[in-house]
C-alpha cells in the first residue's frame, strides 16, 4: 500500500465555474497513472463514498490518458463565495485525497 | 496594425493570470518584451473572487495601476498593441471606465505619444433579459443552476455578459492600440487578436486557453511570470521566460484541464473548442508545440451572463476554545449559541454560520476527518441581517453566547470561550444567482464598442 500523495505529482482542486469544484490528480508517468486507474480506488463511486456525498453531486469523472490524470468535478451546495463558504476558490478541498491508500 | 495573412507567426506575451492581485515579475516580463512580441495581453478579471465584487461593483486588486503602468509603458515604447480582458475584475462598466481613466492618466504622466484606446462594455440591461423570458426564450442555467426567472433578474444588483472574440476583432479593425474589455471569456482576449491576424480559429482559441494563466502552464509552479504563445497556421508553441521554468508535455496537458470540468471541451460565445485529438510535443528544451484542436461553430449563439444578489450586511466574530471538555463538546456550544440567538432574535430575518477551524472549517460537510485531534479550536461566527446594526448585534450576541455557553460538566466557571475585542464588519454577503446562457442574434449585440484617444 502507498498513499496517493506518494504516487501523484499534482493533487489539486479549483473552482470550475461558480457552482462546481474540480479535482485533478496528475501522475508523473503512464505506469503510476495506470496503477491508480486500474486499482479502482478512484472511481466515481469511491469518491462519492469517500466524501460521503450522493453520486448526483459528482457532475463529471474523467480519466485523461494524454495528461496521465484522473479528474472529477462536484457540485457545491451553494455557489462559491456565498455566506458560509470559506473556500471561495475551492483550492483547498483536495486535502483529504492525499491520504487515500492505493494498493 | 497587423493585417490578415501578412505574418507567418503571431507572438502573444502574457505575464499574469489575474491583473492587479499581485504584481507581475518584471524580470521575465522585460526578457519577453526584448523579443518584440506582437501583442501584450492580460486578464483583468474572473468570477473566482466571489460574488461580492460584481455585487458591490468594486475592484479586488491593489496593484492594478502598477500593472497597467508596466504593460502600457513597455508596449507603447515598442508600438505593440495591449489587450486587457475583464477590466476591474468583473468587467462592469465602472471597471472598464476606471481602467480607461488609468490608461489616460499614465499616458499623460509618462508623456506617451498619442494612441487610440478601444473599449467595450458588457453590462446587460435587465429589461433585455425580461423581454427574452417574456418572448419564451430559455435562459438556461449552467453548473446546476435552474432556468433564470424574472424574480432572480430583479434581485441581481448587476448583470454582465461574457464576450467572445468579436468586440476585440472589431476594435482592432477600428485601429485600437490599447483595448480595455468588459467581461469576456478568458480565452478570447488572446484568440481575438489571433483570429484578426488571419490564423485558424481552432488554434487561436486553443492558444488563448493555454496562455490565459501565464506561467501556470509551465513548471515548476510559479505565478506572475511571463510566457509567450506563438501561433502559426499549423500549430501553437508555448514558451516560458523565467529562466528556471519549462513548458513540458505534462505541464501543458495538466494546464488544459485546469479549472474546467473537462479537459476535452471549452465552450465560448460562438462555438466550442474540441481538444480530444490534441497532440503535444516537446519542441525544444522549454517549448511545447500543440496541434490538433478542432473548432465547432455553434448552431445557436448563446452568451453567458453573470450576476449576484445581496443577502444582507455581514459581520464576523472570532472565538477560540481551549478547555478540552468544551473542545469535545463544540457542537453543544454551537447549539447553545444558535438557540440563544433564535430565542432573542427569532422574529428577525438573519443568517448565522459557524466555521470551526481545527475540525471542518475549510471543507465543511466534505471533511473526511470526523474526530478532531486538535487541542484548541477557532470558530469564526459569520452573521448576516438586513441592516448593519442588526447584523452586528446578532453576530456579536452569538459570539458572547460562546463565552456563556452552558455545557454540563464544564470545570471553568469564568467563561467557556476566549474572545477577542470586537466583532468585525465584513463585506455585505452576496450570492451568485445569475450563471446562465441567453440566446442572442448577433455576437456584438451586448457589447457596444467605443474609441477614445490618450497621450500627448
Amino acid at each position: 500500500m502507498a498513499k496517493l500523495s506518494d504516487i501523484a505529482s499534482t493533487i489539486r482542486s479549483k473552482n470550475a465555474g461558480v457552482n462546481q469544484i474540480t479535482f485533478d490528480i496528475i501522475f508523473p508517468n503512464k505506469e503510476s497513472y495506470a496503477r491508480v486507474k486500474e486499482s479502482g480506488v478512484i472511481t466515481r463511486e469511491s469518491i462519492a463514498t469517500f466524501f460521503d456525498i450522493p453520486a448526483a453531486r459528482i457532475s463529471d469523472f474523467v480519466t485523461f490518458d494524454l495528461g496521465n490524470a484522473i479528474k472529477f468535478t462536484i457540485y457545491r451546495n451553494r455557489p462559491s463565495g456565498s455566506p458560509g463558504d470559506w473556500d471561495i476558490l475551492g483550492c483547498q478541498q483536495y486535502g483529504p485525497l492525499l491520504e487515500i491508500e492505493v494498493p | 496594425m497587423t493585417t490578415a495573412g501578412s505574418k507567418k507567426e503571431l507572438r502573444v506575451l502574457i505575464s499574469t493570470g489575474h491583473l492587479g492581485t499581485a504584481p507581475s515579475s518584471p524580470e521575465s516580463f522585460h526578457r519577453g518584451m526584448e523579443t518584440n512580441p506582437d501583442y501584450v495581453v492580460a486578464d483583468g478579471g474572473s468570477s473566482d473572487p466571489g460574488p461580492v465584487y460584481l455585487g458591490e461593483d468594486t475592484t479586488l486588486g491593489h496593484f492594478v495601476r502598477e500593472e497597467l503602468e508596466l504593460f502600457l509603458t513597455a508596449s507603447r515604447r515598442k508600438g505593440i498593441p495591449l489587450v486587457i480582458g475583464s477590466a476591474g475584475d468583473t468587467g462592469s462598466n465602472r471597471g472598464v471606465d476606471e481602467f480607461v481613466s488609468i490608461i489616460k492618466e499614465l499616458a499623460q504622466e509618462h508623456r506617451i505619444s498619442k494612441f487610440k484606446i478601444g473599449y467595450f462594455y458588457s453590462e446587460v440591461p435587465k429589461d433585455y433579459l425580461r423581454k427574452k423570458i417574456r418572448a419564451g426564450k430559455a435562459l438556461t442555467g449552467l453548473g446546476g443552476f435552474p432556468a433564470l426567472t424574472e424574480d432572480e433578474i430583479d434581485k441581481a444588483t448587476r448583470i454582465v455578459a461574457v464576450a467572445g472574440v468579436d468586440p476585440f476583432i472589431k476594435l482592432l479593425d477600428m485601429g485600437a492600440d490599447v483595448i480595455i474589455a468588459g467581461r469576456c471569456g478568458d480565452i478570447n482576449f488572446t484568440a481575438g487578436p489571433c483570429i484578426h491576424a488571419g490564423f485558424p480559429e481552432a488554434l487561436s482559441y486553443h492558444m488563448g486557453k493555454m496562455i490565459e494563466c501565464a506561467s501556470l502552464v509551465a513548471e515548476p509552479f510559479m505565478g506572475k511570470e511571463t510566457v509567450i504563445g506563438t501561433i502559426s497556421k499549423d500549430d501553437i508553441k508555448i514558451t516560458p521566460y523565467h529562466p528556471d521554468q519549462r513548458a513540458t508535455i505534462a505541464s501543458v496537458a495538466g494546464h488544459s484541464m485546469y479549472e474546467r470540468e473537462t479537459p476535452y471541451y471549452e465552450h465560448t460565445l460562438g462555438g466550442m473548442l474540441d481538444m480530444r485529438s490534441c497532440q503535444y510535443e516537446q519542441y525544444d528544451a522549454r517549448t511545447v508545440r500543440i496541434t490538433g484542436a478542432q473548432w465547432v461553430p455553434a448552431t445557436e449563439l448563446r452568451v453567458k451572463i453573470e450576476g449576484a444578489k445581496k443577502l444582507g450586511e455581514r459581520y464576523m466574530g472570532f472565538v477560540a476554545l481551549r478547555d478540552p471538555h468544551v473542545v469535545r463538546n463544540v457542537d453543544k456550544a454551537i447549539d447553545w449559541c444558535k438557540s440563544a440567538v433564535a430565542k432573542r432574535f427569532g422574529n428577525e430575518k438573519y443568517e448565522l454560520y459557524f466555521h470551526v477551524f481545527g475540525r471542518n472549517g475549510v471543507l465543511k460537510e466534505l471533511e473526511t476527518v470526523k474526530e478532531t485531534k486538535a487541542h484548541e479550536l477557532a470558530i469564526v461566527v459569520e452573521g448576516l441581517a438586513a441592516t448593519d446594526p442588526l447584523a452586528e448585534k446578532i453576530t456579536d450576541f452569538a459570539v458572547r453566547m460562546f463565552f456563556l455557553a452552558r455545557i454540563p460538566g464544564v470545570k471553568g466557571t469564568a467563561g467557556t470561550a476566549a474572545t477577542t475585542k470586537k466583532t468585525m464588519k465584513s463585506s455585505p454577503g452576496y450570492m451568485w444567482n445569475v450563471n446562465h446562457t441567453v440566446p442572442i442574434d448577433d455576437p456584438m449585440e451586448l457589447f457596444p464598442v467605443h474609441m477614445t484617444e490618450a497621450g500627448v
